[in-house]
């Protein structure tokens, strides 16, 4: 194992295919898509792009210290409760260490609150209301507040490698001595202004996404969010408690090219994934299979998997995406939990959408769900502003 | 870990360049422009610390940036003038990193987003205007102008944004992930801004034009915009500015002085009354003290702002007179009204409305 490698002891998820991690692994591997019109808001279109949408309203999670937060704020901390409890931590002891809060997002942080906007337009002066659950809305600041932790905050909006980043972030702070603990993630709820958004760019699929498939025609948004439990070495043998997984190592580029398409050659996922790979300490023999972040869009899955084919031939990658949407800012922690969970399992269910392969593409991602040979594996993000962010994973251990 | 400080840029309301905001430090001098807002009592006038991006010509082709914003000309200007401050503008920027704090983004741009919609339909939505909205634009804008090539982190904590994300570069740093960070902060001012000012501060948002910061019970307000930028790099010795020797991030009741002795505190008081306690509370164990927020105005990213002035503080030998230039007020100790010698570390503070601390303290 790689000598900055960091314990994974709690994980969590709430999305499309269900409110806990169980419920949605066990969602994954029966194949299921739950996707359907927004629930939430009517769109303009002539076109129904569908959505993956968390079927809880989440009104009913009670929170401690601020009951008036944002859908974003609520499915932070339902994945903060779940991933401390697995984690096998109470508020109590949180309290007595120093644990750090690092989530991304990108909805959760802009004031574009559609409602009040429209009502300022038309002169009838809004309220405060809007602005000011925005404001208690911050996602690493929520989860922070409700389990009264004192460590750093970081909320990163790196567009759709931000938990991806978060979760590198978290590690990076475990490393540097700054956090005993740090819940790392990232959450995002479905918002009809970024539904607008990528129906503008003409990225968005009519119907159900296929990434990787001969055709695919562009994306799906979902909602949810993720949380992984991040804890120091000596923590972690103090309490006697085993490591569901390891970071072993992360890689991170700017392409320096486009505000919204990849490199053509994939110049800065070349070098993430290089970076990744060579600080984890894994051979190329140990990786089990790559989750590949799998958009449906053209660009991103030609880039993929002409990286994937050059970089790591052979080794078997699939998109989740087809089973949760792309759940922006929560995806790369959606998907960084998901890939621990397919490590602990030994299997890699289908790659949901992709049943034609596109004789364009190098390589082509699971059909079917299949054993995996391998004690590593990976999770990549490409996002806006063409930033690569690449976790590698490795399997979990006892306490010792 | 020190950080280096090699090269710092800088564009707010005091104008364009270390030289400007010298000029203002010294003689106290800047004065905020009048904007009008839309309240329910009719248009009002609200004074702006507002920032001005001609400059950005000199170093950018005015055709580049015709689909560029004002939040990211103003990062992007920030970026040009430290690059230049350290004498790095012609180097080679594959081992740099580039990280960006940010309170409320792309302000102005969020909202013509849903400008395009919102008129005439969501068919409308303008693709250019989204993606220069999402809050990670300014880091994409840079890292294409001048071709950074490693790592990129945008972060936003609201006033914590510029000690949280420096914690991160830290350890970049430290961890050898880059050979050197391009960090900055931005925030801009926008319509919506004001009118949220007004309807949360009142009378007090459009009465404010001279900030007084050290009257902790008194909303002085005045809104902000502007970028904040500094190249960092490993180790601490040798740079004009000095380096970044501590970075810590928490609650105000939680915090255990480990300032040497002789640190004078600059603190981000900008003028909020919900902050003003939990500065006087922190001012009654921490002094001397000196604030400038009164030069750059009220953002969430104004910390930066102070950090430049304690490297330019260091540079000089010199603490810069405390604003406002007046009386001092009964129960602080402030740094005074004429040039001090500089004589140990400077701890830059930042404290939020619900206590949150942020301290980022440079020296030699």
């Amino acid at each position: 194992m790689s000598p900055g490698a960091v314990a994974i002891t709690g994980m969590a998820c709430i999305c499309a295919p269900g409110s806990n991690l169980p419920e949605c692994m066990g969602s994954v591997f029966r194949g299921e898509r739950n996707f359907g019109a927004p629930m939430r808001f009517a769109s303009g279109h002539a076109a129904a792009y569908p959505v993956f949408e968390v079927a809880d309203d989440l009104a009913l999670l009670e929170t401690r210290n601020t009951p008036d937060i944002s859908r974003t704020g609520r499915l932070s901390l339902k994945a903060a409760f779940e991933a401390i409890r697995g984690a096998g931590l109470d508020r109590e002891f949180l309290c007595s260490k120093r644990v750090g809060v690092c989530m991304g997002t990108t909805v959760g942080c802009v004031m574009n609150n559609e409602a009040f906007y429209r009502a300022y337009l038309e002169k009838q002066y809004p309220n405060m209301a809007d602005i000011t659950r925005f404001l208690q809305s911050n996602p690493a600041a929520v989860v922070a507040r409700e389990f009264d932790l004192t460590g750093p905050r970081q909320t990163i909006v790196n567009a759709c490698s931000s938990s991806t980043d978060a979760i590198s972030t978290g590690a990076l702070w475990i490393r540097s001595g700054i956090c005993d603990i740090v819940l790392a993630g990232g959450a995002d709820e479905l918002s009809h202004v970024a539904y607008n958004g990528f129906a503008s760019l003409m990225i968005t699929d009519s119907s159900p996404c296929k990434p990787f498939d001969r055709d695919r025609k562009g994306l799906n948004l979902g909602e949810g969010a993720a949380m992984i439990v991040l804890e120091s070495e000596g923590l972690r043998r103090m309490r006697g408690r085993g490591a569901r997984a390891f970071v072993l190592g992360f890689g991170a580029s700017c392409d320096a090219y486009h505000p919204t398409a990849p490199h053509p050659d994939g110049r800065g996922l070349r070098r993430a994934l290089k970076e990744a790979i060579a600080s984890s300490g894994a051979e190329e023999r140990e990786i089990a299979f790559v989750n590949a972040h799998g958009t449906g869009t053209q660009d991103n899955d030609r880039v993929e998997s002409a990286v994937l084919n050059d970089m790591l031939p052979g080794v078997p990658f699939l998109s989740t995406k087809g089973y949760t949407g792309h759940t922006l800012g929560a995806a790369g922690a959606i998907e960084a939990v998901f890939t621990v969970a397919c490590l602990e399992r030994g299997r890699i269910p289908a790659s949901a959408g992709f049943t034609s392969p596109d004789l364009r593409l190098p390589a082509s991602p699971a059909g079917r769900e299949m054993k995996i040979k391998g004690s590593v594996a990976i999770s990549e993000s490409l996002a806006f502003g063409g930033h690569n962010s690449v976790l590698v994973f490795g399997m979990g251990g006892d306490a010792t | 870990m020190n950080l280096s400080i090699e090269g710092i840029g800088v564009v707010g309301g005091f104008g364009c360049g270390t030289d400007a905001l010298v000029s203002a430090l010294l003689s106290g001098q800047c004065t905020p422009e009048d904007v009008s807002v839309k309240t329910p009592e009719g248009p009002l006038n609200m004074a702006v610390f507002s920032a001005e991006t001609s400059r950005l010509e000199e170093f950018v082709n005015k055709r580049a940036l015709r689909r560029v914003d004002h939040f990211s000309k103003m990062a992007i200007l920030g970026s040009y003038l430290a690059l230049q401050d350290a004498g790095k503008l012609e180097e080679d920027r594959s081992r740099m990193g580039i990280i960006i704090a940010t309170g409320y983004g792309a302000a102005r741009t969020t909202y013509a987003f849903l400008d395009s919609f919102i008129a005439d339909g969501d068919t409308f939505a303008s693709p250019t205007t989204f993606s220069n909205s999402v809050h990670n634009a300014a880091v994409a804008n840079v890292s294409m102008l001048l071709n950074i090539t490693g790592p990129g982190l945008t972060v936003s904590q609201f006033e914590m944004s510029v000690a949280s994300a420096l914690l991160t570069a830290r350890c970049w740093l430290e961890e050898g992930t880059v050979d050197s960070v391009l960090f900055g902060a931005v925030d801009e001012y926008c319509d919506i801004l004001g009118y949220c000012w007004h309807r949360f501060f009142g009378d007090r948002a459009t009465a404010a034009h001279d900030m007084d910061p050290f009257n902790f019970d008194l909303q002085s307000a005045v809104p902000g915009e502007g970028a904040s930028f500094f190249l960092l790099s490993r180790g601490g010795g040798g740079s004009q500015y000095g380096s970044i020797k501590d970075v810590y991030l928490g609650m105000t009741d939680r915090y255990i002085e480990t300032q040497d002795p002789g640190t004078i505190f600059f603190i981000g008081a900008d003028g909020h009354k919900v902050c003003g306690a939990n500065y006087k509370r922190f001012l009654s164990e921490h002094a001397p003290a000196a604030c400038y927020t009164p030069l750059y105005g009220s953002l969430p990213a104004g910390m930066a702002f102070d950090i430049a002035i304690a490297a330019l503080s260091i540079k000089s030998g010199e603490i810069f007179p405390s604003m406002p230039l007046k009386d001092e007020r009964p129960g602080t100790d402030t740094a005074g009204r004429v040039l001090l010698p500089r004589t140990g570390p400077i701890c830059c503070v930042k404290i939020s409305n619900r206590g949150e601390l942020g301290t980022v303290t440079l020296g030699l």
